[in-house]
């Protein structure tokens, strides 16, 4: 008995210690990456690394005064959040259909759907840039919001179509047979039952969106519409030269919104890549 | 309340053909059963009572309307599914309520009839429970609440009893049966389980590929079957069916011979039921294959010519394998069926 405990006990022991070195493996260059943000500038390019560098707030200074970085992040949580929202109110009653009614050339629509995906971005750059010109959008937070959620609404749309496909058919004919409408059966059985994947596309569409960079810098030409992902190149040229410290400080307050939201929601979310992925 | 109208009813999909020119009425508070082998079409005649399917050809009379043009949703017509179709994120309560909020029945009554059908299924303790967190019997028992909660004209039971284990199985067998000789609503149940459609049904309508078989009571199911298919799919185990020839009052197969009606002849099919052979007797001649006592009774397989034939006899009947043995038949519960199946009926 005692040699079974103690056993079970140094597995235990080694279970945590085998997570503990894989956690500290992914958010070791995240802690650096925090320590350059707050290091004065002459500790950054050194040839040899300062593993206890002196603390500065420098590049905190520099953003707050010279930047407005305030706005930046603004920007991108607005265009963002829009856009998650402009995809998901497209997307839900698209994969519904997708998934549930069937009509001519459904299989058809589904796949063109996805194929707007797999077009270079940068064949459709100069067009947009025109069309967002002449409709007067250029410069704007709006724009980016469109373009966001343009270029993510076909995954969005094949994510959320997926999770509905599993759902039993069983429960929309109970639905109908109860006295149901199809935008009741999709507002209060569908949409419920596919949270998860829906959750899961919308985080993805975030993150997607967060880290757009060419059109963004395409469209965004002040400080007006400057998201995060623009701004950091920002710190990458002039007659400053490259102030790395600046750059990791960006990048970090870049990655926290999306922090923030994978822990709200990582319950859901851990459940929604699984559940997609094996039937049943 | 309502009595329910089919008048040749098509259902094609594509090329299959689901139902083939179907009619049936099915009179005021009957309890109807559908039962028949799987891709029989009598889930689809469900479907199509329901409303969740189209008839191809033909007209759907509920309660004297025709509501053949009429959305699932407008009929007043409540379903019990297979896999009970209780809606996950809803709890027991909100489940059984659904239907009432669809309905639109003033809100100042739901609680008392949530109330009222789950105490009719004995669920009035898991009403503010997920379905996930009830066990398959009490989730079955949450869609029987759910459909009973707004009195609908017509129940309709899709196989409602057949994911739950046999004991189960029996219990809701008997309360179903129960409750709907209480709310007195006309019912049609889908099942391939035969002891379900003889308990529950006050008819049963037997379907094969898409075409009615044959419509009776249990009983004139049972002891007076239309044709082989109905008397080899009726009973536990089912009709024994023996081919061969009659010929002068005599008919004659491998190891068989026994009189038959002067105007029963040519290559025709003999059915006896299990419970009507008796050992000894000398109607026919072959080995033992099997002896399974079950403790009531006693299952003797016999073998003649290539084929087997069963037979219920005493609890106490043993017999060693290969051994020969004579086993006489009941004459007056003897059946014949023409070469095409169909029965061959005495003249009146």
């Amino acid at each position: 008995m005692a040699s079974v405990r103690r056993d079970r006990s140094e597995r235990l022991w080694l279970r945590y210690l085998i997570l503990g070195s894989w956690a500290i493996v992914c958010l070791a260059p995240m802690l650096w990456f925090l320590t350059i943000g707050f290091r004065p500038r002459t500790e950054i390019i050194v040839p040899h690394p300062i593993y206890w560098p002196s603390w500065s707030l420098d590049a905190w200074r520099l953003l707050v005064s010279d930047w407005p970085i305030a706005s930046y992040l603004r920007n991108s949580v607005v265009a963002v959040a829009g856009s998650v929202v402009i995809d998901l109110v497209l997307a839900i009653p698209a994969a519904y259909a997708l998934s549930r009614y069937e009509f001519r050339g459904r299989e058809d629509i589904g796949f063109y759907i996805l194929s707007t995906r797999m077009m270079a971005p940068a064949i459709v750059a100069v067009p947009i840039f025109f069309l967002f010109k002449n409709i007067g959008l250029l410069d704007t937070v709006w724009a980016l919001m469109l373009v966001y959620a343009a270029i993510n609404l076909s995954l969005v749309t094949w994510i959320i179509r997926s999770y509905m496909l599993d759902i039993p058919k069983e429960l929309e004919d109970a639905a109908r047979t109860d006295g149901a409408g199809d935008l009741t059966i999709l507002r209060e059985i569908i949409i419920p039952a596919c949270l998860p994947g829906i959750i899961t596309a919308a985080v993805i569409a975030a993150i997607f969106a967060i880290n757009e960079f060419l059109f963004t810098l395409l469209i965004a030409s002040t400080s007006k519409a400057y998201t995060m992902s623009v701004a950091l190149a920002n710190f990458t040229g002039g007659s400053d030269g490259i102030i790395y410290n600046a750059i990791a400080l960006v990048s970090f307050l870049a990655f926290v919104p999306i922090l923030i939201v994978v822990i709200l929601i990582q319950k859901h979310l851990s459940r929604g890549l699984t559940m997609g992925a094996v039937k049943g | 309340m309502a009595s329910i109208q089919l008048n040749n009813i098509v259902k094609r999909f594509g090329s299959f053909v689901g139902v083939e020119n179907m009619s049936l009425d099915i009179a005021d508070e009957e309890f109807l059963v559908l039962l028949g082998p799987s891709g029989c079409g009598k889930t689809t005649t469900m479907r199509m009572i329901a409303g969740l399917e189209h008839p191809t050809g033909g007209q759907i009379v509920i309660g004297g309307e025709v509501v053949n043009e009429i959305d699932a949703r407008d009929r007043d017509v409540a379903m019990v599914f297979q896999g009970y179709a209780l809606y996950p994120n809803m709890s027991i309560y909100d489940n059984i309520r659904f239907p009432l909020r669809m309905r639109k029945v003033p809100a100042d009554q739901h609680d008392r009839l949530i109330r009222r059908a789950a105490e009719m299924v004995e669920l009035g303790a898991f009403l503010d429970r997920k379905p996930g967190a009830l066990s398959g019997g009490q989730r079955q028992r949450a869609a029987l609440a759910r459909a009973v909660v707004r009195e609908p004209q017509v129940f309709l039971m899709d196989e409602p009893l057949s994911n739950l284990d046999a004991k189960l199985r029996a219990s809701m067998r008997v309360q179903i049966k129960h409750m709907q000789r209480q709310l007195k609503v006309t019912t049609v149940y889908v099942t391939h389980d035969q002891i379900e459609a003889m308990t529950l049904a006050d008819r049963i309508v037997i379907m094969n590929r898409g075409i009615i078989q044959q419509v009776g009571t249990p009983d004139e199911i049972y002891s007076d079957p239309a044709n082989t298919f109905v008397a080899g799919f009726i009973g536990s185990p089912p009709m024994n069916l023996l081919a061969g020839e009659a010929r002068d009052g005599i008919f004659r197969s491998e190891g068989i011979e026994v009189p038959c009606p002067r105007t029963v002849t040519g290559s025709v099919t003999l059915g006896i039921r299990p419970e009507d052979c008796t050992v000894g007797g000398g109607h026919l001649q072959g080995m033992v294959y099997g002896v399974e006592p079950t403790g009531d009774i006693t299952y003797l397989t016999v073998q003649t010519g290539k084929r087997a034939v069963e037979i219920k006899a005493a609890r106490d009947f043993r017999a060693p394998i290969d051994t020969p043995i004579s086993i006489g038949f009941d004459l007056s519960r003897l059946y014949f069926f023409s070469e095409n199946g169909e029965r061959i009926r005495r003249p009146a």
